[in-house]
């Protein structure tokens, strides 16, 4: 339920953001971040990865950090 | 010491498919990126000609979707088929949702007028979402194919590997939505 709760509040978050013009390039920063971690909470306790062998675990978590580093070159180059 | 499990969970073959689905849709979320980086104003301009409100929704949607299968996967691990089948029947309802979302969303467009070829962004935006929303109708195929064993007692405490297969998948939907929606609707 807790996972669940910061979910909804970090999508709140994002849309708020959107929805009342607020982004600039300190926000798109806070997005990727907090999209890191909704990410990183989906794979972890959704998918079940925090119980299993680190190299299957470290698969999304790599996965998030190469997308949403190169989507953050793409948006502050 | 908690002893980590040597695999993830559900068949290894979802999780082929899964890393595949990384690949595919990494190229698909980077390319989109750098395709703005080429033309800001076009697309803040047709950004603006989306409703954020679907977006939000449907990723309201699909957390909660995917948190009731966690929920149903719990509940066969205590044996309970009959709490575990009801989970899955919330997981479906709330996971259709998306699609009746999803059917207004595109059909506002293409009554616009707006098709793969009226630019960039478009082709994107269509080509990313058409993409997903087709996970979303497989996931739910597969869903329903779980909740129909689970009814008839076809998982158990120490046999529900396909229940967590299924759920892998359908995770994997949120996960990848979790990334579009900022992407698509919000950052500009």
């Amino acid at each position: 339920m807790k996972i669940y709760i910061i979910l909804v509040i970090l999508t709140l978050f994002a849309f708020i953001s959107g929805w009342f013009g607020l982004i600039n390039s300190t926000i798109i920063a806070v997005l990727l971040v907090t999209t890191f971690i909704k990410g990183g909470l989906v794979a972890e306790y959704f998918m079940g990865l925090k119980e299993v062998q680190f190299k299957y675990r470290i698969i999304p978590i790599v996965w998030l950090v190469f997308v949403l580093s190169l989507v953050g070159v793409a948006y502050y180059t | 010491m908690i002893t980590k499990k040597e695999l993830p969970p559900g068949d290894f073959g979802i999780w082929v498919i899964i890393y595949v689905e990384f690949v595919t849709f990494a190229a698909l979320f980077v390319g989109y990126a750098f395709a703005r980086r080429a033309d800001v104003a076009l697309f803040n301009e047709s950004q603006l000609l989306l409703d954020q409100r679907f977006g939000f929704i449907n990723t309201l949607v699909l957390i909660t979707s995917s948190w009731f299968v966690v929920k149903a996967v719990q509940a066969i691990k205590k044996n309970d088929s009959k709490l575990s089948s009801a989970w899955l029947f919330r997981a479906m309802g709330v996971g259709s949702i998306f699609i009746v979302i999803k059917v207004m969303e595109l059909s506002e467009k293409f009554e616009q007028g707006i098709n793969l070829s009226t630019n960039t962004f478009f082709m994107f935006y269509l080509m990313l979402t058409i993409f997903h929303f087709l996970h979303v109708v497989l996931g739910l195929i597969i869903l329903f194919n779980i909740y129909k064993k689970t009814k008839i007692g076809g998982y158990s405490d120490v046999d529900h590997r396909g229940m967590e297969t299924g759920a892998s998948y359908w995770h994997l939907v949120d996960l990848l939505w979790i990334v579009l929606f900022p992407l698509v609707y919000i950052m500009r």
